[in-house]
């Protein structure tokens, strides 16, 4: 052994390095460098040096004669982080795939208990739409659209796929990324084509640490008249209003308003139009039984209701403030035996909606044993408990959708306190909403699940490792609700019923892989995997009715006690899946890489005929940066080029039935009275379902091309993707001519669709001064979604006709984006009859024809329809597309401000240029669209002779083609949208004062959520979701709300 | 891993073998009777859409667009009827759709049976034989509905491989063809009544026969029903002493019953899929029915029952000269004493108006009953209207508008009669047509007793009706002496349909046959159109609205290669 001497500096700048580890490996002789950088130590030549230090990578050298001097590269970025994708894990600079990657703490920072609504406008490349509902799933899109099916992505949590994240708790989230090309999912082979998330979840290293991390806070729902309802006077001036300019000079008769030439409130509105003093009022008259148990009773019934001559604000009647609380504690450690991590989670959120709350705990467990140095064991596990009754939004017979229909002069109660509605004359049919909240508190709902996997892994032969992996999730559910009887409203429904669901299941994934990775001589690198992979799904529904209850106590109602004739139901399913898959990532110099995977499925949905399918990707990349041309542009730490193909594909819409042509029964459908009972059917049978045995997968045909940048040593790291997207043989069950009957189509792999986006994310850190720091994480994510092909016979597809009488919202169409707005287009109002007797008499002379007319239905103030194909006249030619819910781009921006103790965080997200279908409008802009409350641009901004510049048409009793009776641009709005989804101030105790307490950390945090909203979009929430097909219909959404909150990190 | 684990068998559902025997085959063809009614669970028509839009009773497309009814309610309230009442529709109005939907469901329904028929072989040729006629009566029904609806229609039979053809070919002669062959092989009694019967099968063929204006191919077949005729439970035809006997579910299947709709009332589905749903909205608002105000009958039609106070006839020509009084823009508070002149006493059986009995439910209250007068009239309807005292059994609660139990009559006895009037009026056997009006007119003359009468106690409506008073002045009298001439006897007999199966769904197909719909209707619109809001603005066009046009979404699904398959109607 000689004394060995060096120096060592940094590569950039030349500095020396002081503080620098230099180890003999493979012995326990080590030093440090001086504050010059120079160390001195014990070594014989051919042994090797390991010099490390915070910060740089590490570097070997192997001893020779003279001196050794070395020149440490700093680290710079993210580049050395390590990223889990499909059953391998990458340094995020050998990545060929496109991957976003989750800064987790910026996730678990969103007051939800939902991992997807946390993700929203995190990372680029997916879309995810939510509403303010505790617990609702929302819908996340990666990369656009990919099918008309579900369109959810692959869930895939410590390796095993999960049907859903609901239940995951976020808290125990390690990291998550998101594999959105080919390059990357296609390993998933059959269920890549939506995408596919990825998470690992928490486990222990080093000493115990115990962390606690709880908040509390409160959700205000939005302030004011959020639908700008009119009151009661106003409301019956506008009916005075919409019968005059029906039918001029009217002489008035109403029940409730009475006949003068301004409508009178009236005192009471049961007994109908009843003034103080009328005999019908006298309380010692009222009989209201709410639980009647016979349907005819309710004739019997006298109410009386006082007016609400200041009027019900029903939207604050149903939404209030509610509180939000989450717990969660975890313990961590781990040393050479292994390792653990255990949390608790409670989480309790209660909807601003009355009788809406999200509750749940959640347990997790997970270990790993090291049994020798080459061989480890573990698992991972989480048991969860849920509760959370959920309403249907965004249709009209919610609660919500009620609030916006009832009239503000019926009260909440009538004089008793029983419930007051729109039973009498002249009130609409909407239902109580406070009434349906209530009765919805009889809804209980449990769910559980134990989702995890236990894994063993062995190192053999020095470069293989073999790993094992059994997992998977074990759920049941029941939910049970007890159905009230109505009397208040004008439609009631009058019978008693009790409804309870439940259903268990199981799902395991069984994979093997085995791993091989050799570095040959720093310039070679190969790493190879193979594995093969089953899965097996099976589950059971079971549920009933029963009616006509003699007590309606929720101790005594169960299915069993009810009088009524009984149904019941029950159902199963189970399907699988079995997959052998191989990957090659190789490099060469660290400087050109490739990848190429393979992936076969074989897939129990499908017949025979196309049972297997293969799904190839390549990929490759370039890091251009570590050219020796590129060396000098110093700004320049790490610049990559990347680009993939490859075919993912997708199974989930294949019902496991699709392949059979089958036979059965329905007592409504198909069963009849053969003996002329009156009250008795017997069976018969109908075809239920057409067979196609040559369905086959869908097929996702991919390519992406990307760069990852880092610049300014680190100071902004960039990551940009173009991709562009086939998806071929896409499974379509798409209508039948009704010459086939009503049975369940088949899915065909007829339709075709194209998406093409740009996906981009920057981080910067950039320190201020020495202790304010700022960091800035931005993305911005684009789509294009175009529907290239549906099915051989009809171009389209329509959905949604709402109140519209099967004419339709929506238009899926070929050359269109999915999801479409489609009507006629308004082009202003018919100002005078002698606009329009010119627009008729230049039809009738264009089509030699006395009887045409331009536009049916035309009358001064109704809405002039553009004439979009110049045929001279409007017919359903006409209608035209309207608006596109797809946004042109979302975007999220989280800035980080440090300074000492104290943190600062905002994050904003934001859509532009989608459309919105106000379809609440459709109810409160028209006069005749049901009685029921109408909105102030009713009565003060419709079309009058003297206001021709009106937003709305003009009021009249009875609605038409040319105003409400068909879909038109009126309903569309503008949905884009900026909201500061989150802000945040912190302030951490220093350690050194709470250290005697035995407490490491001490962060206390106060929170707004939803803060603000910045959109033009009138309605009350402009994030609006729906189906894959068919979203950005706002019908009463469930709203985003403001929180505020109070919240503690600890940890000991 | 083995195959076996990828190769799993569908669940819960009947493979096409399992059918294909003795016993499955009587399940489908319960299916195909099922299908009549035109509807299936969770509120909606056969196949989807609103159940009212596929009703088996054609209360909008045969009645509303007859000018028996307006569509009631209020404006808002389904809104996709307007323009059909108003003859401004056009072919992307989801009605129809829903409607062709439903019937040929039917018709798949009915061709299931056929060729399964073929597959099995444990039915001697005798059973196969009775199946297939009733198979193909069915067929023919459905076939029927869709070419008086549609004109233009493709048929798709037992034997189509691509179903999707061309509309280019009359069905005439395939309806025939297949009532020719039930009316041949069906038995005139049933075990069960719901079935069609050798007399049902007849009857239906005449009809076929008479749409096609050959009517001396049709008026035999109806006279040998009228005289030997039974029903399929074996009851000889005849007309019921009482006239609302023929609505009233608990004197369903009697013997004026030749072919009905079995409807059931909590019949275990804890729905109204076979109560009625498709006449779900049809009765008064804000009333102990619960909903919806539709189907409240024309002024029109009311005014045609005023009889001449001397011959108890009615007024052929100028029937709205003298309108029958009515209630209309006068609140249920202010006082009002119904018409006192004469009228015929089918009216107060058909149309519910102020003042008098509605059934068992009290005297009807006018403008509160009513959900707009102003829009749709003061009347409402009653033909599907339920009785108080027994609606526990045959009223349907699970649903938020009732169902009911009445059957839907898609013949009955007095249309057979009216049917063979008009054959014997064409080929010019005066008397014989005379004969057979008064036949009709004659149940109500004899027997006053079942006429409407007033209650016993306006305030205890369920402790029925006092024998001594009737509800209104009622005169119905004979034509005394023969038909003079072939053109009034068509307008007799034209009349008479109108008057005794008003609001049975027949009115607008039976104008379209006789070709005077434009002038009938363009009438009524005028008419009409000055006492309410709701038909102002339409207009009858000769040549086009005969027929309702094809679906357009069925247009568009039959696309083949670019081409369109199916053919529009004319002027559509």
């Amino acid at each position: 052994q000689t004394k060995i001497t060096g120096k060592v500096s940094d590569k950039a700048s030349g500095n020396a390095l002081p503080g620098v580890t230099v180890s003999v490996k493979g012995s326990n002789r080590g030093t440090a460098t001086d504050p010059s950088g120079v160390f001195t130590l014990q070594a014989k030549s051919g042994e090797i040096l390991v010099f490390s230090f915070v910060g740089y990578d590490p570097q070997e050298v192997v001893v020779g004669s003279g001196p050794v001097n070395v020149s440490l590269t700093e680290k710079v970025g993210s580049l050395e982080e390590v990223v889990v994708t499909g059953y391998a894990s990458q340094k995020k600079k050998d990545l060929t795939g496109a991957v976003s990657i989750v800064k987790v703490e910026n996730l678990t920072r969103q007051p939800t208990s939902q991992i997807a609504n946390q993700l929203q406008g995190q990372v680029s490349g997916v879309t995810i739409l939510g509403s303010g509902q505790p617990g609702q799933e929302p819908q996340v899109k990666i990369r656009g659209v990919n099918t008309f099916g579900n369109n959810t992505p692959l869930y895939v949590v410590d390796g095993v796929p999960v049907s859903n994240l609901t239940d995951v708790n976020p808290n125990d989230v390690q990291t998550m990324q998101v594999l959105k090309d080919a390059g990357a999912a296609s390993i998933y082979g059959a269920r890549a084509a939506n995408g596919v998330i990825i998470i690992t979840t928490k486990r222990g290293t080093g000493k115990v640490k115990v962390s606690y991390d709880g908040y509390y806070g409160t959700q205000r729902p939005k302030g004011g008249n959020v639908w700008n309802i009119l009151n009661p006077q106003e409301q019956a001036n506008l009916k005075w209003m919409a019968i005059a300019n029906t039918t001029p000079n009217p002489t008035y008769a109403d029940e409730q308003y009475g006949s003068g030439a301004t409508p009178r409130l009236p005192d009471y509105i049961a007994p109908v139009g009843a003034m103080e003093g009328d005999p019908g009022t006298d309380p010692s008259t009222y009989f209201v039984n709410p639980e009647y148990k016979v349907a005819s009773d309710v004739d019997a019934f006298h109410r009386i209701v006082k007016a609400n001559k200041s009027g019900t604000d029903w939207f604050h009647e149903i939404f209030k403030p509610a509180p939000i609380t989450s717990h969660n504690i975890s313990v961590a450690g781990g040393g050479d035996i292994g390792s653990y991590f255990f949390s608790f989670y409670y989480f309790n959120q209660q909807g601003t909606l009355t009788n809406t709350y999200n509750k749940r705990y959640a347990v997790r467990a997970n270990s790993s044993y090291n049994i020798t140095d080459h061989i480890r064991v573990g698992e991972n596990i989480e048991y969860s408990l849920i509760n959370n009754p959920q309403i249907g939004a965004l249709t009209e017979g919610s609660g919500i959708g009620m609030a916006f229909r009832e009239m503000p002069i019926i009260p909440v109660y009538d004089i008793k306190g029983n419930y007051a509605g729109s039973f009498g004359k002249g009130l609409g049919n909407a239902r109580n909403p406070v009434a349906i909240q209530d009765r919805f508190g009889t809804t209980k709902t449990l769910a559980n699940r134990l989702l995890g996997n236990v894994f063993a892994e062995a190192d053999i032969l020095r470069h293989f490792t073999l790993r094992t992996s059994f997992g998977g999730e074990v759920y049941s559910f029941n939910n049970h609700s007890f159905t009230l009887p109505e009397y208040e409203n004008a439609e009631n429904n009058k019978v008693n019923s009790y409804t309870e669901n439940a259903g268990s299941g199981y799902d395991w994934t069984w994979t093997n892989t085995l791993t091989y990775h050799q570095n040959f001589n720093q310039v070679h690198d190969l790493k190879v995997l193979i594995g093969t992979e089953a899965f097996n799904n099976n589950g059971r529904t079971v549920g009933g009715t029963s009616l006509d209850y003699f007590s309606f106590n929720p101790d005594f109602t169960n299915l069993s006690t009810g009088s009524g004739t009984p149904t019941n139901y029950s159902g199963s399913f189970t399907d699988g899946l079995f997959s052998l898959f191989a990957r090659v990532d190789y490099s060469f110099k660290d400087r050109y890489l490739l990848g190429a995977l393979i992936r076969r499925d074989g897939s129990s949905r499908f017949g025979s005929n196309n049972r297997y399918g293969n799904f190839p990707a390549v990929s490759a990349a370039w890091r251009i940066s570590q050219e020796s041309f590129m060396k000098n542009i110093s700004w320049i730490s790490d610049l990559k080029i990347r680009g993939g193909w490859g075919i993912m594909g997708n199974q989930i819409n294949v019902d496991p039935l699709n392949a059979f042509t089958a036979y059965g029964f329905q007592r409504g459908n198909s069963f009849y009275d053969m003996k002329g009972t009156g009250n008795s059917i017997v069976q018969g049978f109908y075809r239920t379902r057409i067979g196609n045995p040559d369905a086959k997968w869908e097929s996702n045909v991919n390519a992406n091309i990307g760069i990852d940048a880092t610049l300014f040593k680190g100071a902004l790291e960039v990551t940009a993707d173009y991709y562009h997207k086939v998806v071929k043989d896409l499974l379509f069950n798409v209508d039948l001519p009704a010459v086939y009957g009503i049975a369940t189509v088949p899915y065909v792999n007829v339709a075709q669709m194209k998406n093409k986006g740009f996906d981009f994310s920057a981080t910067s850190k950039i320190d201020i001064t020495k202790d304010l720091k700022l960091e800035l994480n931005g993305n911005l994510t684009t789509y294009k979604n175009e529907i290239v092909k549906i099915s051989d016979a009809a171009p389209y597809f329509d959905m949604e006709a709402r109140r519209f009488n099967g004419t339709f919202i929506i238009r899926n169409a070929i050359g269109q984006s999915i999801s479409e707005f489609y009507g006629y287009k308004v082009d202003g109002f018919w100002n005078s009859q002698a606009e329009i007797d010119a627009a008729n008499a230049k039809t009738r002379d264009q089509y030699k024809d006395n009887t045409l007319v331009y536009q049916t239905d035309t009358k001064p103030g109704r809405f002039k329809y553009a004439d979009v194909n110049n045929d001279g006249r409007i017919t359903e030619a006409d209608r035209t597309y309207l608006g596109n819910p797809n946004p042109k781009f979302s975007y999220g921006l989280n800035i980080g401000l440090t300074y000492k103790g104290w943190d600062f965080t905002m994050f904003l997200y934001g859509v532009q240029g989608n459309k919105i279908w106000n379809q609440v409008k459709w109810w409160t802009d028209f006069y005749p669209s049901f009685e029921g409350a109408k909105s102030k641009t009713a009565l003060y901004d419709s079309w009058l002779p003297t206001r021709q510049n009106a937003k709305a048409p003009i009021q009249e009793t009875s609605p038409s083609f040319s105003t409400s009776n068909v879909p038109n641009s009126y309903f569309v709005e503008n949905g884009s949208y900026l909201r500061a989804k989150n802000m945040m101030l912190g302030y951490t105790i220093p350690g050194h004062v709470l250290q005697r307490a035995g407490i490491t950390k001490f962060r206390v945090y106060v929170q707004a959520a939803n803060l603000f909203t910045i959109t033009k979009y009138s309605g009350i929430d402009p994030e609006i979701t729906g189906g894959t097909s068919n979203f950005g219909v706002d019908e009463g959404a469930y709203p985003n709300q403001r929180q505020y909150l109070l919240g503690v990190n600890v940890t000991f | 891993c083995k195959k076996s684990f990828l190769e799993r068998d569908p669940i819960g559902s009947l493979s096409d073998e399992i059918v294909a025997n003795k016993a499955g085959i009587n399940y489908l063809l319960i299916g195909a009777y099922a299908a009549l009614d035109g509807q299936q669970t969770a509120q909606a028509a056969l196949g989807g859409g609103g159940p009212w839009e596929a009703s088996p009773t054609n209360w909008i497309y045969g009645s509303v667009a007859g000018g028996d009814a307006h569509k009631g309610s209020f404006s808002g309230d389904q809104p996709g009827i307007d323009p059909i009442a108003k003859f401004t529709v056009d072919a992307s109005n989801g009605f129809f759709n829903t409607k062709w939907r439903a019937v040929y469901e039917g018709v798949t329904r009915s061709n299931t049976v056929l060729s399964k028929l073929k597959e099995a072989t444990d039915m001697s040729a005798a059973e196969k034989t009775q199946v297939e006629a009733e198979a193909r009566f069915l067929r023919g029904h459905y076939y029927f509905e869709l070419r008086k609806m549609f004109n233009k229609v493709p048929y798709i039979s037992d034997t189509t491989l691509n179903p999707r053809i061309k509309n280019d070919k009359e069905i005439w002669p395939f309806i025939e063809a297949d009532f020719k062959f039930a009316t041949d092989n069906l038995p005139p009694t049933q075990s069960d009544v719901a079935r069609a019967n050798k007399w049902a099968a007849q009857i239906y063929l005449a009809k076929t026969y008479l749409y096609q204006k050959k009517y001396t191919e049709a008026m035999p077949l109806f006279d040998q029903a009228i005289t030997s005729g039974v029903t399929s439970n074996g009851i000889k035809y005849k007309l019921t002493d009482a006239f609302e006997d023929n609505f009233d579910a608990a004197k369903k299947n009697n013997s004026e019953s030749v072919f009905a709709i079995q409807m059931t009332a909590n019949d275990g589905t804890n729905t109204i899929a076979n109560a009625n749903q498709g006449e779900m909205l049809n009765f008064p608002y804000n009333s102990p029915f619960g909903c919806c105000g539709f189907y409240q009958p024309t002024q029109d039609l009311v005014n045609s029952y005023r009889t001449n106070a001397t011959t108890g006839l009615p007024d052929l020509d100028n029937y709205n000269t003298t309108p029958v009084k009515n209630d209309q823009g006068i609140l249920s508070s202010t006082a009002f004493v119904p018409e006192t002149g004469t009228l015929d006493p089918r009216l107060d059986w058909t149309v519910g108006r102020r003042g008098l009995p509605y059934h068992d439910w009290g005297n009807h209250p006018g403008a509160s009953w009513i959900r707009d007068q102003a829009y749709a009239g003061p009347y409402a309807p009653k033909k599907m209207v339920y009785w108080q005292f027994n609606q526990d059994k045959y009223k349907d609660a699970h649903s938020w508008a009732p169902g009911s139990a009445i059957n839907v009559l898609l013949i009955r006895f007095a249309d057979v009669l009216l049917m063979s009037a008009e054959c014997h009026a064409q080929t010019g056997d005066l008397p014989g047509a005379t004969a057979l009006v008064n036949q009709i007119r004659d149940r109500m003359i004899n027997h006053p007793e079942n006429w409407l009468h007033k209650y016993k106690d306006d305030t205890k409506p369920l402790q029925g009706f006092d024998p001594t008073k009737m509800a209104a002045n009622y005169k119905i009298g004979r034509y005394a002496t023969t038909f003079a001439s072939k053109d009034f006897a068509l307008k007799a007999i034209y009349f008479e349909r109108k008057l005794e199966l008003a609001t049975e769904g027949h009115r607008f197909f039976d104008l379209v046959r006789w070709g005077i719909a434009d002038a009938a209707l363009n009438a009524f619109i005028t008419y009409e159109s000055a006492i309410t809001t709701d038909l102002r603005g339409g207009h009858f066009t000769k040549g086009k609205n005969e027929y309702f046009p094809v679906p357009q979404r069925q247009i568009d699904l039959t696309i083949i290669g670019g081409e369109r398959v199916l053919d529009q109607n004319p002027n559509y």
